[in-house]
């Protein structure tokens, strides 16, 4: 195994420099990162579950896909799950860390929410590493270096899912 | 006829070195103190993560199965410290009733250095924070009677286990600071998100007993500390994202941060530090860092491909090594003709003659998957 070969070979690291992180909303940050709820609520139209949304291009199962740039673990779309949902049989963690990634389809920042989904060990498909914006962990809401199976029935990780919450705000 | 002389000669031989009989049920044992140049390669298992393995090996051989001296287990990404007053190492882990699912039970477990087996465990608060590793997840302190470890849930808190009784005595909430830095008597010290450092002192029952605080000294969003310092002389160097070095003296009760300087000074071609465990001190208190240039936001655990020597006093760079291949984390012997030793991308562990930089040898195909973190002998 070559740990961030692929990610080098893929571009990912070339599309995570080219990609601005513009905007931060901090509040939001910490709503979501200490509010116990199962799905964060936010004033913004529901996306379709399981797929990409109309105003997205680009492969969900690649590393380099705009809603990675900050995360750090597996694919679930990769795992039997998708790009926002977890696979059969795991538990999506209530609580996350989050990320500020750029669509290239609209220029437009959005608070991307990486969940973990647990119970079951490593998927081992699809590893991702991106670490834009990433913060060591003593500022746990912006850190992938956690393991966030917290809140959840069992803490074994399975994969990561990477949920669109909101538009990113300029600072 | 030379032949036939042969031929007799060999089935004497044969006769002659008739197999004796053997003892089952040895066992093979180590030293209470290991050679310097014995390592642990710390392997996450990052695939199946409640499976982890400690692989002790001798950096020195070039002989692949005699280097292997044999390994102890640590579930789910276990946290590591190894004493240097007594032939205990322990880590912190999490087991489930039922495998990956099923009641959670974490433990401090005490594993011996001469037969790599745990000789005890401390039940603690199942709350124990599962994250890459750190090298202060777990902290000794008061002369090593005294566990340390942060927990993170995600309130975060460290337990206090005396090691010595094998007793878990009590947990210290740490809110908005993370890890434990080991501290004089009985004390710790903890990174905060503020841009602070936290002290605090434990009581005789394990509880809080008193704690300061550090002003905020460093930028969070333009240039953080990250929470991964070299501790030399009870003086921790900070390093940057952009490669600065914050000193924090923990010598006393309450930290005192000093002045920064820089890795980089005018070097050019973006170089930062960065990877898993990219620290290191020799014993004469030289700083090592792992470095990869053109860095930009999110390089920060990117692989090094060199390592840069500091004076710790100075900032002073004395040295630069480049690697056979990049590295995600390296650690340097604790002896006078130290080697460096480097998790490679490929897995692997280079070893490197630290003061001339040589490549030694490479120490693959012992087992390993993800050995993300290497630990010498103390």
């Amino acid at each position: 195994m070559k740990w961030l070969d692929g990610i080098t070979e893929n571009g990912a690291r070339e599309v995570a420099r080219k990609t601005s992180r513009r905007g931060f909303l901090g509040k939001l940050a910490t709503l979501i990162a200490g509010g116990a709820v199962a799905v964060p609520l936010l004033p913004v139209a529901r996306g379709q579950q399981g797929v990409q949304q109309p105003g997205e291009v680009g492969d969900p199962n690649d590393c380099s896909y705009w809603r990675y740039c900050a995360i750090d673990g597996f694919l679930c779309g990769c795992c039997g799950g998708s790009l926002n949902t977890c696979p059969p049989g795991t538990e999506m963690s209530p609580i996350t860390w989050i990320g500020t990634c750029e669509n290239p389809a609209d220029q437009t920042s959005y608070v991307i929410s990486y969940n973990d989904c647990c119970g079951k060990s490593s998927c081992g498909n699809c590893l991702c590493q991106r670490n834009q914006g990433d913060r060591p962990i003593y500022r746990p809401q912006d850190s992938n270096d956690l393991n966030w199976c917290l809140g959840t029935d069992a803490n074994s990780y399975n994969c990561t899912v990477a949920i669109v919450v909101g538009t990113a705000l300029d600072q | 006829m030379k032949k036939l002389t042969i031929v007799v000669s060999l089935w004497a031989s044969v006769a002659l070195a008739e197999l004796q009989p053997e003892s089952p049920g040895i066992i093979e044992s180590l030293p209470d103190t290991w050679p310097a140049h014995w390592i642990i390669a710390a392997d996450a298992s990052f695939f199946h993560m409640s499976d982890g393995k400690f692989i002790v090996l001798d950096a020195d051989s070039d002989d692949p199965n005699d280097r292997f001296k044999g390994f102890f287990n640590g579930s789910l990404i276990a946290n590591f410290a190894q004493a240097t007053s007594r032939p205990e190492m322990y880590i912190a882990e999490t087991f489930r009733s039922r495998g990956q699912r099923g009641e959670r039970t974490d433990v401090l477990t005490i594993i011996s250095k001469s037969s790599l087996e745990p000789i005890g465990e401390v039940v603690i608060p199942p709350k124990r924070s599962s994250n890459m590793p750190t090298a202060y997840n777990v902290s000794l302190v008061d002369d090593e009677k005294l566990a340390l470890v942060y927990n993170f849930t995600p309130a975060q808190s460290v337990t206090v286990v005396d090691v010595v009784e094998r007793e878990f005595l009590a947990e210290i909430p740490t809110p908005g600071c993370a890890l434990a830095y080991p501290m004089p008597g009985r004390a710790f010290a903890s990174i905060c998100a503020d841009a602070s450092i936290m002290a605090v002192t434990i009581g005789d029952d394990g509880r809080q007993q008193s704690s300061t605080r550090t002003a905020p000294f460093f930028d969070v969003a333009a240039d953080p500390l990250m929470e991964k310092p070299v501790i030399y002389g009870g003086i921790a160097y900070f390093p940057t994202f952009l490669g600065n070095v914050y000193p924090v003296d923990l010598n006393g009760s309450t930290p005192v941060v000093g002045e920064p300087w820089s890795m980089v000074g005018d070097e050019q071609g973006g170089w930062r530090p960065g990877g898993i465990l990219f620290g290191a001190a020799d014993s004469a208190g030289n700083l090592y860092f792992l470095m990869h240039p053109e860095g930009s936001d999110g390089t920060h655990k990117d692989p090094g491909v060199e390592v840069w020597v500091f004076d710790r006093d100075s900032g002073r760079r004395s040295k630069r090594i480049e690697l056979a291949l990049p590295a995600l984390s390296i650690n340097v012997t604790r002896d006078e003709e130290p080697l460096l030793v480097a998790t490679n991308v490929n897995m692997e562990i280079d070893v490197y003659d630290a003061a001339s930089g040589q490549h030694q040898r490479t120490l693959g195909n012992f087992g390993q998957e993800t050995p993300l973190t290497l630990w010498v002998a103390q």
